[in-house]
C-alpha cells in the first residue's frame, strides 16, 4: 500500500506549540478580563485543551493513528476563534465551546460513519430529506434577519440549518456518485443541488447559496468529468443571477459599494472599510489580543473576524491562517490518489474546497475585492452553526486519508 | 479512480485564485497600509475625527507646543505661541495639510508598517518630535505681523533650520473661532494655508537681486554702465514706470535706489533666455525637495517663453508673471552669504521614540550652488549696501544686515494696495540668519516689512548673539 509522499509532522512538537499559544492566548485574556469573566476564560481554555489532549492521546494511543496534519490545523484555528469570542463576547464563550464540543463529537461521530461504505449508501436518502427539508422548513419559518432569512430560533438557541446542510450536501452529493449507475440518480442529485441552492437564493442567503453552487460544481466535474456540462450550468447559473438582479435590483443594491467602498466610508462601506483600517493598524505581529477597535465594529467576532486577527494578532498570523486552509485543500488533493474509492476522493476535495473557496468570500468580501456576502470564515467566524459544520467536514477530510481507517477494521 | 484523482488537480485552480487573492490583497495592504492605518477612522488614533493620542511637538528649546493628555491634545498655554506656530505644528483634524501634526502624524503616533499602532497601545504615545523654531521668534513675528496677513520666516543660512515660521491669518486652536467658515469678509482667507510652505507671491523689487546676478555673470562691464532714470523708460512698445527720478545711477546705487528704469533696461538687454538660464539655476520651475523630506512647498515660476522686450522689462523687476514662493525665495537668499552655496530648509531637528531613543536626527543637506563664489561676494556687497545707504542700519542695529526690498503691484484694481515684502540676512558669525518678510495688502515695503523685518531680526539677535 503506498501512502502519499511526505512525512508526518511530530505530533508532540506541533502539539506543544500549539498549548504554547492557547496558553498564551489563555493569560492575555485572563489579564484583562473583568473578573466575572476569569473563570468562563479558564473553564473554556481548560475543557478545550483537555479535550484536545484526550482526542490526541486517543487517536495516537488508543487508536495508534499517525499524521494528524488536519486536526492540529482544526484545533489551532479553532482556538483564536475562541480567544476572539472570549475576549469580546465573553458572556457567549460558554455557548461557542458546547458548539465547538459538538462540532468535535460530530467530527469523530462521522469519521466512525464514514468507514464503512455500506452505512454511507444506507443514510444517503435520509441525508437527502433531512437536509433539504430542514432548509425548506427555515424558508417558511424563519424571520428576516440582517437582511437574510436564514436564522432559526428556538427558545434561546439561534441555529443556522444552512451549516448543518453543507455537510449532508457533500455527503449526499459523494455518496449518490459513487455508484453512478444511471442518469436517474444524478438527476436526482442535481433536483436535491438545485432544491438547496434554490432555498438559499429565497433566503437571500447569496454567499451560502453560491457556496453550495460551488460545491455542486466540484462534485458533478470530479464524478463527470465532463467539462462541457459544468460550463453549461455555469451559463445557465450566470444567466439565472443576472436575471435575479434585472427583475430584483434591491439585491444588487446590497452589493452596490463594492469595489468603491471608500466612497460609502460611512453607509454601505462602513465595515470593509474599518476592517482595512484596522488591519492595517495591527502591522505585522498586531497589537495585542483584546487591544483592537475593530472589535466595536457590527459582526466583528463574525463576518469581519479576519479584520480582527489581522488587528490584534498581526498579518504574519493573518496569512499563516490563510495558508491553512490552502493546506487542507492540498492535502486532500494528494490523498485522493490513493483514496480507498470515489466517494472519499470526492467528498474531501469538496469539503475542503467548500472551505477554501468560503474562506474567499469572507476574507476578499471584507477586503473588497469581492462583493461583501456575509459568509463565516471556517473555524474562526463565532457562531455555533458554522463551527460545528466545519469540524463535521474535516471528517471528510480525515476519512481520504487510507491510514486513518488501517487500524480501525476496514469493511469494504 | 485514477480519472477522479486528475480531475481533483483541477482544484489546484481554486488554490491559485485564491492565492492570487491574498497576494492582492497584501499587497494592497503594505502599500496602504500607511494611509489605512492614518484614516480618521481609525480609533487607535482619532477621537471623533481628531487626532488624540500622539506624540509631543517641542520646539528647539524643548518647550512643548503640543502633547496628549488623558486621550486630548493639549497645546502651549501661551495663546500668542498657539497663533504663531498653528500653522507649523497643525490643527489635530487635519485642515492645515502642512503642518508637522498631519504631514508626521506617522511619526507622531509611531505607526509601522512592522508593529502597526502597537507602540501607541504600549506606551499611550507615540514619537516625540522636536522642531528647529525659537518659540520667541516666532511670537515676535506675529506680534509684528499684527492684523496683517503675510508669513515672516527666519533660517540659518549656514545649516538650514527654520527659527521661525509665521503665517497669517492665523487663529488660536484652543478656541477656533465660530466664523471661520461662514465669514464672507475675507479675513480668513487661505486662513489653513501655510503661506511659507503653499504660497505664491509676486516677487516685486525682491527680483532684482536675481536679475543683478544674472547681469554679473552676464554683463562683464556692469559695474561701469551708468543709467539715466526720468521716471520711466521706453522699452519695446511701452514704457516701464519707476517708483522715483532717479537721474544718472550707477548699478549700486541703481540697486539701493530699486530704480524700475536701470533694471528693465539690464533685464531686456539680458533677454528671456538669460533671465530665465539664471532663474532656473536658482530652482525656479522646479518641484523642490519636501522640507524635512515631508513637507510640499509651491513651486517658484517664471516663463518668458512668449514676452516681447516690454514685458522683459517687467519681468526683470519682478512684476510679469514670475511667482516666488517664500520658502524657496529664502534658500536663494541664504546661498548669498553662504558664498552661493544653497542649504536644504529644515523645520524637524530630531524624532525622540518613547523609550527615549533618537530615531531621527536632521542632517544638513546642499540643494544647489545656487551662485559662484565670485557673484555671491558681489550680491554681498550690493545687498549690504541697500541696508547701509538706503534703508538705513538703524532697523537692524549692529547687525551687518543685508537685505533687499520689494512693493509687488498685484492688481490693476486702485483700491487694492500692494504686497511688501523683504528679505535680508545678517553677515555676523554668531547671528547666520536670513529672513523673509511678505505682508498682504499694505503701503510701501520701508514702512511695513522692514520694520517687521527689524522687530524680527532684533528678537534673533537677543536669543542667538547673547
Amino acid at each position: 500500500m503506498r501512502l502519499a509522499k511526505g512525512k508526518n509532522v511530530n505530533l508532540a512538537i506541533m502539539l506543544l506549540v500549539i498549548t504554547l499559544f492557547q496558553l498564551t492566548c489563555l493569560f492575555t485574556l485572563l489579564s484583562k478580563a473583568e473578573e466575572q469573566y476569569m473563570l468562563s476564560s479558564i473553564i473554556t481554555f481548560g475543557v478545550y485543551i483537555a479535550v484536545e489532549y484526550a482526542y490526541f492521546i486517543g487517536a495516537r494511543l488508543v487508536l495508534k493513528r499517525h499524521g494528524f496534519e488536519v486536526e492540529l490545523i482544526a484545533f489551532m484555528l479553532t482556538s483564536i476563534g475562541l480567544s476572539i469570542t472570549l475576549s469580546v463576547y465573553p458572556s457567549k464563550a460558554i455557548t461557542q465551546l458546547v458548539a465547538v464540543l459538538i462540532g468535535i463529537v460530530g467530527f469523530i461521530v462521522l469519521q466512525w460513519i464514514l468507514r464503512d461504505l455500506k452505512i454511507v449508501m444506507a443514510l444517503r436518502v435520509p441525508a437527502a430529506v433531512a437536509g433539504l427539508g430542514l432548509l425548506v422548513f427555515t424558508l417558511v419559518f424563519a424571520g428576516f434577519t440582517h437582511g437574510a432569512k436564514n436564522w432559526l430560533y428556538i427558545g434561546n438557541l439561534s441555529i443556522q440549518p444552512s451549516e448543518l446542510v453543507k455537510v449532508a450536501f457533500i455527503f449526499v452529493g459523494a455518496a449518490t456518485l459513487e455508484k453512478l449507475q444511471s442518469n436517474r440518480s444524478l438527476t436526482k442529485y442535481i433536483v436535491f443541488a438545485l432544491g438547496c441552492v434554490g432555498a438559499l437564493g429565497l433566503m437571500y442567503d447569496f454567499g451560502t447559496a453560491l457556496i453550495f453552487f460551488f460545491t455542486f460544481i466540484v462534485i458533478s466535474f470530479m464524478r463527470s468529468g465532463d467539462i462541457r456540462t459544468i460550463f453549461l450550468v455555469c451559463t445557465v447559473a450566470l444567466m439565472g443571477a443576472v436575471l435575479v438582479l434585472m427583475f430584483k435590483p434591491y439585491v444588487a443594491n446590497r452589493f452596490a459599494s463594492y469595489g468603491h467602498v471608500w466612497e460609502y466610508f460611512d453607509t454601505s462601506g462602513f465595515q470593509q472599510t474599518r476592517t482595512m483600517i484596522y488591519s492595517a493598524a495591527g502591522g505585522l505581529f498586531g497589537v495585542g489580543l483584546g487591544n483592537g477597535k475593530l472589535r466595536d465594529v457590527f459582526a466583528a467576532t463574525e463576518d469581519l473576524v479576519f479584520g480582527v486577527v489581522c488587528e490584534e494578532f498581526g498579518m504574519i498570523m493573518a496569512g499563516a491562517i490563510l495558508l491553512s486552509y490552502v493546506a487542507l485543500l492540498i492535502y486532500s488533493i494528494r490523498h485522493s490518489k490513493f483514496a480507498r474509492s470515489s466517494f472519499y476522493a470526492i467528498s474531501a476535495c469538496a469539503a475542503s474546497g467548500l472551505m477554501l473557496f468560503q474562506a474567499s468570500l469572507n476574507v476578499f468580501g471584507v477586503n473588497d475585492l469581492l462583493p461583501l456576502t456575509g459568509v463565516t470564515l471556517p473555524f474562526i467566524s463565532r457562531g455555533g452553526s458554522s463551527i460545528m459544520c466545519c469540524w463535521m467536514l474535516l471528517a471528510f477530510i480525515k476519512a481520504v486519508d487510507r491510514s486513518t481507517y488501517r487500524y480501525g477494521g476496514v469493511r469494504q | 479512480m485514477k480519472s477522479i484523482s486528475r480531475r481533483a488537480l483541477t482544484l489546484y485552480l481554486l488554490i491559485i485564485f485564491f492565492m492570487v487573492g491574498c497576494g492582492l490583497l497584501f499587497f494592497n495592504l503594505v502599500t496602504n497600509a500607511d494611509a489605512w492605518s492614518m484614516n480618521r477612522a481609525n480609533r487607535h488614533l482619532y477621537s471623533n475625527g481628531v487626532l488624540a493620542t500622539a506624540g509631543d511637538i517641542k520646539d528647539a528649546n524643548g518647550n512643548i507646543l503640543v502633547s496628549t493628555k488623558d486621550g486630548k491634545r493639549v497645546y502651549s498655554d501661551s495663546k500668542n505661541l498657539r497663533m504663531a506656530t498653528l500653522h507649523t505644528v497643525g490643527d489635530n483634524a487635519g485642515y492645515i495639510a502642512s503642518g508637522i501634526q498631519t504631514s508626521f502624524k506617522d511619526e507622531l503616533t509611531g505607526y509601522t508598517l512592522l508593529d502597526g499602532v502597537y507602540n501607541l497601545k504600549r506606551y499611550g504615545k507615540g514619537n516625540d518630535i522636536t522642531l528647529t523654531l525659537n518659540s520667541a521668534v516666532c511670537e515676535t513675528a506675529y506680534k509684528a505681523l499684527g492684523n496683517k496677513k503675510g508669513t515672516v520666516a527666519v533660517m540659518n543660512y549656514k545649516t538650514g533650520e527654520l527659527v521661525c515660521i509665521v503665517s497669517t491669518p492665523t487663529y488660536d486652536i484652543n478656541n477656533k473661532p465660530t466664523d471661520i467658515e461662514t465669514d464672507t469678509s475675507g479675513k480668513y482667507e487661505g486662513v489653513y494655508l501655510n503661506r511659507f510652505f503653499s504660497g505664491l507671491y509676486t516677487p516685486g523689487s525682491t527680483f532684482k537681486v536675481i536679475t543683478a546676478a544674472c547681469a554679473i555673470e552676464n554683463i562683464p562691464d556692469i559695474y561701469k554702465r551708468t543709467f539715466e532714470c526720468k521716471g520711466k523708460i521706453q522699452i519695446g512698445e511701452g514704457y516701464v514706470i519707476c517708483s522715483g527720478t532717479h537721474g544718472k545711477v550707477n548699478f549700486e546705487k541703481a540697486l539701493n535706489n530699486s530704480c524700475n528704469c536701470a533694471f528693465a533696461e539690464i533685464a531686456a538687454e539680458l533677454g528671456a533666455e538669460k533671465l530665465t538660464a539664471t532663474a532656473e539655476r536658482l530652482g525656479f520651475n522646479a518641484e523642490s525637495a519636501a522640507v524635512s523630506g515631508k513637507i510640499r512647498t509651491a513651486k517658484s515660476r517664471i516663463d518668458l517663453s512668449k514676452s516681447a522686450a516690454l514685458d522683459i522689462g517687467w519681468a526683470g523687476i519682478g512684476q510679469y508673471t514670475t511667482l516666488i514662493n517664500p520658502c524657496h525665495m529664502l534658500t536663494v537668499i541664504s546661498s548669498i552669504p553662504n558664498g552661493g552655496t544653497a542649504k536644504a530648509p529644515y523645520v524637524v531637528n530630531k524624532i525622540t521614540t518613547p523609550e527615549g531613543k533618537t530615531s531621527y536626527t536632521a542632517t544638513q543637506a546642499v540643494i544647489g550652488e545656487y551662485f559662484t563664489p565670485d557673484t555671491a561676494g558681489k550680491l554681498d556687497t550690493l545687498l549690504r549696501s541697500n541696508v547701509k545707504n538706503q534703508y538705513g542700519d538703524n532697523f537692524f542695529p549692529k547687525m551687518e544686515m543685508c537685505g533687499k526690498t520689494g512693493t509687488a503691484e498685484v492688481s490693476d484694481d486702485p483700491d487694492k494696495r500692494p504686497n511688501a515684502l523683504f528679505v535680508g540676512y545678517s553677515q555676523l558669525s554668531e547671528m547666520p540668519f536670513a529672513i523673509i518678510v511678505v505682508v498682504e495688502d499694505t503701503t510701501m515695503s520701508i514702512t511695513s516689512a522692514v520694520p517687521i523685518a527689524s522687530q524680527v531680526m532684533k528678537t534673533v539677535k537677543a536669543e542667538y548673539a547673547k
